[in-house]
């Protein structure tokens, strides 16, 4: 049947989607270019077809052209839904991880996808650095509600020195602990390479398990 | 911001009256956009003047407290609340963004129908969301549509729109008086809103009472 | 920060494009030449008229609705009568993805291939929805450790199972009055995760 290769590649994304997507670039490649191949064959042969209605008014044949021209456009959809929705998470990765992506990641991007980051990179900067009056507010910090100035953090990866606003310089070793400003935190945790320590301030009793069966009776016997 | 009441700001109010308004008003202002934004489907017209007009504040508070011994109580405050007032600004920039990045071709086409008094984006929303729709169709482009047979090498605009989904259904609390609300999918069944009342109705239906104000999303 | 909608799907939709791969058992109307292929059983080189195939929704529902439509379909059998009597009797005692994993998004296709039932199909997956979301809603709130009850919802219902669960912890969270932990990207856990995987594995 035309467009399983199609259907394939939608399927990966499904599959990797609370992962990540990012499979090594060559086998999607090569999957892509068979669904390409296939769009090629079914439109060499609508060719071939229309030729021969135009031709000899063979209308018989119109049929089987309209239904190959439904499975290029399917494979079409399949492709750009494709490319799209890799796109989509690569921006994810630009909010969360900042501009510069981790080698891990950039290994699996073919040469396209590569470009468009840093074209959206460079859109999103010209953006920032459009607002306010002298040099742009950053979007990509303040992802969080605050609720306190200073944050008890632990350093889980040797990073170096970070200045901070106010000028002072701190080393980040592994296994030390800091009490810090939250919005210079707020990136460095999400990169994994700091770990917010929290106090415990009450027990709150877990609900779970025990009470779900009594629930789901109760609410039933309702109606 | 208590003690920057006394900076006074002057800001356009629909009128085009020249109104006073004090720091505080703003921000609430600026919070209402930003809640409507987050919760309506489709991206609202801008508030550049409340943005700028924040932004300019937090500059100014900035500089204020670079004045403040460093022991300071007044200086941690201080930092909290700005820190508070800048996370509502990006949200709601975020939000706007969000949109734009999803519908890109819908807002663009719709925003080519409006006057550059009435448009919806800003300058540099505008240019953003023109940069990313060619970002996309050079992407698709060299990966895939210059390898397709014929006609199928196309970006097909209108194919590949996507649009808000306006029948989403929305929480609202009214700020004024309005009558005759028609009900989407009734015959013709209206309701009325009470000032402070709230409501869930569809979004289509109050879309323009969210524009103008006289509701607020929540 | 997901705008939360309601499921329109678009262009781009993941889920439209599984959910329309779906099988429909049709019959030709019109001959095809040069298709015979597409039936397997069939030697010929034509695709007769008569010849019963079984397409995905996304060949069959265009071809049907041509202007002389190429195919007669039979909508799958999980939308008709039969099956529409179970789930009016006790919707929720049925393993829903079971019988289709798109059971909704599928069905709102479906329905447009039945000009008799459309209302009728229309009318059952919207009960359907009702009856099963009470359960949904109270399996999301209290069943925080059993990872395999989402499986046995079909897409719709597990994504606002998914929706539901993420709300509950952010609450319970919020009443533990918790200083609003940062916590490490999901990516970079990830990440992690497969670089270690991957140390083990050399």
């Amino acid at each position: 049947m035309y467009g399983r290769k199609g259907f394939k590649l939608i399927s990966e994304l499904d599959l990797y989607s609370d992962i990540l997507p990012f499979n090594v670039g060559c086998m999607i490649e090569a999957l892509i270019k068979e669904v390409l191949q296939e769009m090629q064959s079914l439109y060499d042969a609508n060719v071939a077809n229309s030729n021969a209605i135009r031709n000899d008014n063979n209308m018989a044949l119109l049929p089987s052209v309209q239904l190959r021209h439904i499975a290029l456009k399917r494979n079409k959809r399949c492709i750009l839904a494709y490319i799209y929705n890799r796109m989509r998470k690569l921006k994810e990765l630009r909010w969360e991880l900042g501009s510069i992506l981790p080698p891990e990641i950039n290994t699996n991007l073919i040469n396209a996808e590569v470009q468009w980051f840093q074209s959206y990179n460079k859109s999103l900067a010209k953006y920032m650095r459009s607002l306010g009056e002298d040099h742009g507010f950053n979007l990509t910090t303040n992802m969080v509600p605050p609720k306190t100035l200073y944050v008890e953090v632990k350093c889980v990866e040797d990073f170096g020195k970070l200045e901070l606003d106010d000028g002072q310089v701190i080393l980040l070793k592994k296994n030390t602990y800091h009490l810090l400003p939250r919005s210079v935190c707020e990136p460095l945790i999400r990169q994994g390479i700091l770990e917010h320590k929290k106090y415990v301030s009450m027990e709150f009793p877990s609900y779970e398990q025990e009470t779900q069966t009594i629930q789901l009776r109760s609410i039933k016997s309702d109606d | 911001m208590e003690n920057n009441g006394d900076v006074q700001m002057t800001a356009e109010n629909d009128d085009q009256e020249e109104e006073e308004v004090t720091a505080q008003s703003v921000l609430l202002a600026i919070e209402e956009a930003w809640l409507n934004e987050k919760f309506a489907p489709e991206i609202l017209p801008h508030r550049s003047d409340l943005v700028d007009c924040m932004l300019q504040q937090i500059t100014h508070m900035e500089e204020n407290m670079k004045r403040l011994d460093k022991e300071d109580l007044r200086l941690m405050i201080h930092r909290m609340e700005l820190d508070r007032i800048k996370y509502v600004i990006t949200n709601y920039l975020r939000a706007r963004l969000e949109k734009i990045e999803k519908y890109t071709i819908h807002i663009l086409s719709q925003e080519a129908t409006r006057s550059s008094e009435e448009c919806y984006l800003t300058v540099a929303e505008l240019q953003f969301a023109k940069e990313f729709l060619t970002n996309i169709e050079m992407l698709f482009k060299t990966i895939a549509l210059q390898h397709m047979p014929g006609n199928f090498q196309t970006f097909e605009v209108d194919t590949l729109t996507v649009k808000p989904n306006l029948q989403t259904y929305v929480f609202l609390r009214a700020n004024d008086r309005i009558n005759g609300i028609i009900i989407p999918g009734s015959m013709d069944e209206e309701i009325d809103l009470e000032p402070g009342s709230q409501h869930i109705i569809q979004y289509s239906a109050v879309a323009d009472l969210v524009k103008s104000g006289a509701v607020k999303l929540i | 920060m997901a705008c939360c909608q309601s499921y329109i799907p678009d262009y781009f939709a993941i889920t439209d494009i599984l959910s329309t791969e779906e099988r429909i058992s049709c019959k030709i109307e019109v001959e095809l030449p040069g298709l015979g292929f597409l039936d397997s059983s069939c030697q010929s080189e034509n695709l007769k008229v008569g010849t019963k195939v079984e397409f995905p929704l996304w060949l069959a529902e265009p071809l049907k609705n041509l202007q002389n439509s190429v195919v007669s379909v039979d909508i799958p059998k999980i939308y008709k009568e039969g099956y529409r009597q179970i789930l009016e009797a006790d919707a929720e005692v049925i393993v829903l993805s079971k019988w289709n994993p798109f059971y909704y998004e599928l069905g709102m296709h479906v329905r447009k291939l039945s000009d008799r039932d459309y209302e009728i199909i229309t009318e059952s997956l919207l009960q359907t929805f009702k009856s099963r979301f009470q359960l949904v809603m109270d399996w999301s709130q209290n069943a925080m450790s059993d990872p395999t009850l989402s499986i046995q919802l079909p897409r719709l219902e597990r994504d606002l199972f998914l929706i539901g669960q993420q709300a509950k912890i952010r609450l319970v969270e919020w009443l533990k009055m918790g200083t609003n932990e940062l916590v490490v990207s999901e990516i970079t856990t990830n990440l992690k995760k497969r670089k270690r995987e991957q140390y083990e594995f050399d």
